[in-house]
C-alpha cells in the first residue's frame, strides 16, 4: 500500500535493471511496468547517443525502456511535446517537470494522461564543455568515463578501470567548466512537482548505490508505485528517518549554493547604462529563431507575438522579437537554460530573460512549473 | 521506437553543424538539437531551423514521366554509352555518393568537377590549405583576425568562434560590404592596402571564402595575403562536403560552374549530368542558367532533393533524403563526420550505372573504406597545414562589375524562401533617393526592374546588397540603376 507522501528506498527486481540503471534501476522498472500493464501507452525514454548525450525517443516497446540507461549528463529537453495527444509516462529533472505542467496550464497537453517520474538534479552539463573539462581538469580521456555524481560540493566522475576522481565544483566553474550556467542559480533540485521524485539523494548503508529514494508527490504517484509493484518490476521499503533528514541535508546544499552564486551571476546593471545593456546583449542575434522553438513553455506556435512583430527588414536597435519575449515570459520562465544552449551567437538568453523573471515571479510568489492550478500572475483573461 | 532520430549534419555550408532529424509515424519532419557536436555544440542558423522545407523530396522521371529507380538508371546508361560527358558534384551529399559519381565518371572516361573553377588554377601545394584551413576551435584563440566575409549572413556559426575570440582579447577587422558589430574596425579599402593596413602577423586568422563564382584572382590574394603577414587561413566553403569532394578529385583539372555553363553555350557540352548540383540554383541569374540547360542534349540529374533542374532534366534518378543516407562528410576543418542513416539507394543506383557503362559494381563498404584510405588518414585530426607555396601571380583581377552586390548564404546558394525580400542601402543612399517611411527601392539593370524593400546599413555610399537571389541579378555583382518607388 503506497500513500501520498511516503518516502521510500526501491530497487528493480530485474538484477540486470538494477545493475545497469541508475541507482538501483528503480525508475526504469517504474516506467517499463506502466507501460507493461497499459497504465500509458508510449514512454518517453533518453536513447543513449554517447557517454555525454542522449536524445528523447517515444516507445511503446517495454524492452526498449528496460534497455534505455540515459546519459551522464543529459540537458534539459522539451518533454512536453512528446506528450501532446498521448498516454504517456517520462523521466525529468526538475525543470523538464515545470516545463510540462506550464504546457498543462496553457492545455497543449493533458496532466491526466501524462505520469512524470522525477529526477533530482544537482545540475547539468553541456556535453562539448564535460569532455573538454574532462581533458583539461580531471586528466582523464572522455572516453573512459562511465559513471558521474555530485557529492559535497564535489563532481566525481568513474572511469572504466574503476578509478573515481573529485573536483569542487566551485573550482570547476571559476575555471569555466562544470555546470550549466542555468543549472548554478537554479534552486529546484528535487522535483517536488513531479509525480514521483527520486535520486539517490539519502540512499545510505548497503543500499548506497543500488537503490534509489523515491518521494511520493500526488496520487498519479501512487498509481506508478503500485502498478510497479504488482507487475513484480520493483521492491520499495520505508525510508529510514536518517536516510530523509540526510536528503534533505544534501538538498539544503545545493539550494543554498544556487542562492549563492545567483548573486554572483546576475551583477547590477547600473540604471543608466540598462538600455544599451541589452542592446548590446542582443546585437549579435542572427534571428535563427531557435529560443522561441526551442522554449519548453512557449505555446503560441507560428503565430505568436514575437514574430508578428518582427521582420529582418526592420531596423530598430533592438529587435521586437527579444522585446516582446523578454516580457511575454516574464511568469513562465524556468530559467532552465535550453535558450542560451541552442544560441549559435552565444547571448546569454536565459540570463537576460532571468533579469525580469526572477524578480517578477518572486514579488508574486509565485514558480512557474509547479503546480497546474496556479495561475500565471500576469495570465490574460479566459474568454469563454 | 516511435519514427525515427537521424543523426546528420546541416547540408547549409561547409561547417559541419550537427543535428537531428526527427521524422514521425506520418513522416512528418522536424530539426532537433545534438549537443555533442564539437563544430556548433548542437547550436544552428536560421538555415538550420528551416531545415525540415529543405529536405524535398526527389522523384525518378524519364522523359517528363515518373519512373522507379531502376528504369532511370536504365534509360541514363542508354544515353551516356558513348557520350561526350561533363559531371558535375558540388558537395551537397555524403563522401561516399561522391566517390561512386567519379566512378561512374571513370567508366565515362572523364572526370568530376566539382564546380570550384578556382582550384585548377591554384598551385598544388596551396589545396591543403585551401581545403582544409584553421580549426574552428583556434579561430578562438587568434590574436587577431581579418573578416572576408559578412558572418550574420554567410557563415553564422562563425560569429560565435569570433566573439569568443574577441572574449581572449583578439581584435577583429572586417574587410566587407557592410559594418559588422562584432567587428572592432570595419574597413572599406584598396586590395593593394591590405598588407600594411590590417595588422595582421602570425598570431593572426584570415577568414574568407571560396564557392563557383569566386574570381581565382581574389582567392590568390587571399593566399598572398597570408604567406606575406605570416597569418593563417581559413577558406569557407557553402556545401556540406565541399571539402571531401575537393579531397577526393584532386587533380582531375577542375571546371567551375560558369565555364560549364560557358560550354554549354557554346556547344562544346552536349550531356551533363550532376549529383545533388542544381546549376539553376548555383548561378547568380536563374533563369539565365535555365535558359542554357535548354541547349543541352541530355541533362541527367542524380539527386536527393527536388530543385529547379530536376524538372527540366530528362532523366532524374531520385535518391533518398540526405540525412538517411549511409555516409560521411568532411568539414572545413577536416573532420570526419557520420551520418546514422543507412540507406544505399543512391550508391545502389550508381553501381548499376556504372556497370551499365562497363565499370566495376560499387559497395558502401568499400567506397567508405576507399575514403578512409585515401582522405582520412590526413585530416582525421584537424591540424592546419601550413603555406606550402611561393607568393602568387595574381593577373589581372576581376573588375567589379556592379553596384547591386550578393550576399551568398545558404537560402540564395539552395534559392530557398526566407524573410529575405530586402536589400540593404546606407542612410545617404536613402536620403539621395527620397526614400520614405515604408517606400520601396527599383532596381534596374538590362534584364527588367524589381521592386524591393530596404534596411538601412552602415555600409560605402552607393552599394546595395541582398541576401536574396534577384531576377535582375546577371552575376554576383550587377549594374543596377535606382529610383524610389
Amino acid at each position: 500500500m503506497v500513500n501520498v507522501g511516503d518516502m521510500l528506498v526501491g530497487y528493480a527486481t530485474d538484477e540486470d535493471v538494477r545493475k545497469r540503471g541508475a541507482s538501483g534501476g528503480l525508475v526504469t522498472a517504474v516506467l517499463a511496468a506502466a507501460l507493461e500493464k497499459g497504465l500509458v501507452e508510449n514512454v518517453v525514454v533518453m536513447k543513449h547517443i554517447n557517454e555525454f548525450e542522449a536524445v528523447p525517443i517515444i516507445t511503446d516497446d517495454v524492452d526498449e525502456v528496460l534497455a534505455s540507461t540515459g546519459s551522464l549528463h543529459s540537458v534539459p529537453v522539451n518533454l512536453a511535446k512528446y506528450a501532446m495527444g498521448r498516454k504517456v509516462a517520462m523521466p525529468a529533472k526538475p525543470c523538464d517537470a515545470q516545463a510540462v505542467i506550464e504546457q498543462a496550464k496553457r492545455d497543449m497537453i493533458d496532466l491526466d494522461n501524462t505520469y512524470i517520474v522525477g529526477l533530482n538534479c544537482g545540475g547539468s552539463m553541456h556535453p562539448v564543455t564535460t569532455k573538454k573539462m574532462l581533458v583539461a581538469m580531471y586528466d582523464i580521456d572522455p572516453e573512459d568515463v562511465v559513471g558521474e555524481d555530485i557529492e559535497k560540493g564535489k563532481l566525481i566522475f568513474k572511469t572504466k578501470n574503476g578509478e573515481e576522481k573529485a573536483i569542487a565544483i566551485d573550482e570547476l566553474e571559476e575555471a569555466g567548466y562544470g555546470r550549466r550556467e542555468s543549472c548554478r542559480f537554479c534552486t529546484l533540485k528535487i522535483p517536488v512537482n513531479a509525480d514521483l521524485a527520486c535520486g539517490n539523494w539519502g540512499v545510505i548503508g548497503d543500499l548506497a548505490g543500488s537503490a534509489t529514494f523515491c518521494q511520493v508527490m500526488n496520487d498519479k504517484g501512487v498509481k506508478l508505485l503500485e502498478n510497479a509493484i504488482d507487475a513484480g518490476r520493483i521492491k520499495v521499503e520505508p525510508a529510514s528517518d536518517k536516510a530523509i533528514a540526510i536528503r534533505a541535508k544534501v538538498n539544503d546544499v545545493m539550494v543554498n549554493l544556487g542562492s549563492t552564486l545567483e548573486e554572483k551571476i546576475f551583477p547590477e546593471i547600473p540604471d543608466e547604462g540598462r538600455i544599451q545593456f541589452y542592446m548590446e546583449q542582443m546585437a549579435d542575434c542572427i534571428d535563427c529563431g531557435a529560443c522561441k522553438e526551442v522554449c519548453p513553455v512557449c505555446a503560441c506556435g507560428e503565430d505568436s507575438k514575437c514574430t508578428m512583430f518582427h521582420s529582418l527588414v526592420d531596423n530598430y536597435k533592438m529587435s521586437m522579437y527579444h522585446m516582446i519575449r523578454l516580457l511575454h515570459l516574464t511568469d513562465s520562465c524556468i530559467a532552465c537554460g535550453q535558450c542560451s544552449d541552442v544560441c549559435p551567437s552565444d547571448i546569454p538568453i536565459t540570463l537576460l530573460q532571468s533579469r525580469f523573471a526572477i524578480p517578477a515571479q518572486r514579488r508574486r510568489e509565485y514558480t512557474p512549473g509547479m503546480n497546474v492550478d496556479d495561475v500565471p500572475p500576469f495570465f490574460e483573461v479566459i474568454l469563454k | 521506437m516511435i519514427g525515427n532520430v537521424y543523426q546528420t549534419v546541416c547540408p547549409g555550408c561547409n561547417m559541419g553543424c550537427g543535428l537531428y532529424i526527427r521524422e514521425d509515424e506520418e513522416g512528418a519532419l522536424a530539426v532537433d538539437f545534438m549537443k555533442s557536436s564539437p563544430a556548433n555544440l548542437g547550436k544552428l542558423c536560421r538555415f538550420g531551423m528551416k531545415l525540415a522545407h529543405h529536405y524535398s523530396k526527389a522523384t525518378s522521371m524519364v522523359d517528363g514521366k515518373e519512373s522507379s529507380v531502376e528504369d532511370a538508371v536504365k534509360a541514363a546508361s542508354d544515353k551516356l554509352k558513348g557520350a561526350d560527358v561533363t559531371m558535375l558534384g558540388v558537395g551537397n551529399t555524403t563522401n561516399e555518393e561522391s566517390l561512386a559519381f567519379s566512378k561512374v565518371a571513370d567508366a565515362l572516361g572523364t572526370v568530376v568537377n566539382t564546380g570550384m573553377g578556382v582550384y585548377s588554377e591554384l598551385p598544388t601545394e596551396c589545396h591543403p590549405t585551401v581545403g582544409v584551413g584553421i580549426t574552428l576551435d583556434d579561430i578562438e584563440s587568434a590574436k587577431r583576425i581579418a573578416l572576408f566575409v559578412d558572418p550574420y549572413v554567410q557563415y553564422p556559426l562563425l560569429v560565435r568562434r569570433i566573439l569568443a575570440a574577441k572574449k581572449n582579447g583578439a581584435s577583429v577587422v572586417s574587410v566587407g560590404w557592410r559594418d559588422l558589430h562584432l567587428a572592432d574596425e570595419n574597413k572599406y579599402i584598396d586590395p593593394d592596402m591590405y598588407e600594411s593596413e590590417l595588422g595582421l602577423d602570425s598570431e593572426s586568422v584570415i577568414i574568407a571564402d571560396v564557392h563557383p563564382n569566386t574570381d581565382p584572382g581574389w582567392v590568390k590574394r587571399m593566399l598572398n595575403l597570408a604567406l606575406k603577414t605570416q597569418a593563417k587561413i581559413l577558406f569557407m566553403k557553402p556545401f556540406v562536403n565541399a571539402t571531401g569532394v575537393d579531397l577526393l578529385c584532386k587533380g582531375t583539372g577542375q571546371k567551375g560552374i560558369p565555364e560549364i555553363m560557358e560550354g554549354i553555350n557554346e556547344g562544346s557540352i552536349k550531356t551533363l549530368v550532376t549529383l545533388d548540383s542544381d546549376p539553376i540554383e548555383l548561378m547568380p541569374d536563374s533563369d539565365a542558367a535555365a535558359a542554357t540547360l535548354t541547349k543541352l542534349d541530355n541533362l541527367i540529374v542524380i539527386s536527393s532533393r527536388y530543385g529547379p533542374v530536376n524538372k527540366m532534366a530528362d532523366i532524374v534518378i531520385a535518391t533518398e533524403p540526405l540525412y538517411a543516407k549511409a555516409g560521411s562528410f568532411m568539414n572545413v576543418e577536416g573532420q570526419l563526420l557520420n551520418n546514422s542513416g543507412e540507406s544505399t539507394t543512391g550508391i545502389d543506383a550508381m553501381s548499376t550505372l556504372a556497370q551499365n557503362l562497363g565499370g566495376e559494381a560499387l559497395d558502401y563498404q568499400g567506397l567508405h573504406n576507399n575514403v578512409l584510405e585515401s582522405i582520412v588518414q590526413k585530416f582525421t585530426k584537424p591540424n592546419y597545414k601550413e603555406l606550402a607555396c611561393e607568393v602568387l601571380d595574381i593577373g589581372p583581377m576581376e573588375e567589379k562589375k556592379g553596384n547591386l552586390i550578393y550576399l551568398y548564404n545558404p537560402f540564395m546558394w539552395f534559392d530557398e524562401p526566407d524573410d529575405n525580400d530586402f536589400v540593404m542601402v546606407n542612410m545617404n543612399t536613402v536620403n539621395k533617393l527620397g526614400l520614405g517611411k515604408g517606400a520601396m527601392i527599383a532596381l534596374t539593370s538590362d534584364t527588367g526592374t524589381v521592386n524591393m524593400r530596404y534596411r538601412v546599413e552602415d555600409m560605402p555610399d552607393g552599394l546595395i546588397l541582398t541576401a536574396k537571389k534577384l531576377p535582375v541579378a546577371t552575376g554576383w555583382t550587377t549594374i543596377v540603376s535606382t529610383e524610389a518607388v
